[in-house]
């Protein structure tokens, strides 16, 4: 079973995540992800109990993967025009 | 004869180079694309200041260049990283994990910004 991470490696996701989010080219899906992970590590602020800390951390962990490998792909089909919130 | 021939069309081909571009002693390197190696300080502290007034949980009346994220503010250490990764896009910067872990009050992001040599 993992042990509960520290303060310093739920940051550390939590950076990741948004810094991945970044990478999209796509602007819904990148403002999508920050959202997403501001609403979710906010709702799980208060859990005290080892065990829920570290399934929430590890369910972090994967999907900080999914991102990753999605901003991969969605940057291989790329589209040549900005969106228009981007002007 | 045919190496002279050659030499003589060199002679007018080959174009003559001047030493004229010398700056001896010259401690400014004018063709240095970095140019002002330092922001501004003040558009440094301008545009801080901004960046942490248009974050959505924040009370403009209340920053002040010497303003402290979670103490003076009322945030918590999650939107300090957002505020540090709003800096981050505004001054096109890639700040590491542990710098980014000291920076909590407005501050240490103006000193921290102000220090990096590719700020802009």
């Amino acid at each position: 079973m993992a042990t509960k991470p520290t303060r310093r490696e739920v940051l550390s996701l939590f950076r990741s995540l948004m810094r991945t989010a970044r990478e999209f080219t796509d602007y819904n899906i990148r403002e999508y992800t920050k959202r997403r992970t501001v609403d979710a590590f906010r709702h799980n602020r208060k859990l005290s109990d080892p065990a829920e800390v570290a399934a929430a951390f590890a369910d972090g962990k994967s999907q900080l993967g999914v991102a990753k490998r999605q901003a991969v792909v969605y940057s291989l089909y790329a589209p040549s025009i900005k969106s228009v919130m981007e002007m | 004869m045919a190496s002279a021939l050659r030499s003589a069309i060199l002679r007018h081909i080959r174009v003559p180079v001047t030493n004229s571009l010398s700056l001896s002693g010259s401690a400014v390197r004018s063709m240095s694309s970095h140019g002002d190696d330092h922001l501004d300080k003040q558009a440094v502290i301008d545009r801080v200041i901004h960046v942490v007034k248009s974050f959505p949980k924040v009370d403009p009346s209340k920053v002040t260049p010497d303003v402290h994220f979670q103490k003076d503010l009322g945030l918590d250490s999650l939107d300090t990283v957002e505020i540090v990764m709003a800096l981050e896009e505004e001054f096109k910067l890639e700040i590491p994990d542990k710098e980014a872990d000291k920076i909590d009050s407005c501050h240490l992001a103006i000193e921290y910004i102000h220090n990096h040599p590719i700020a802009n």
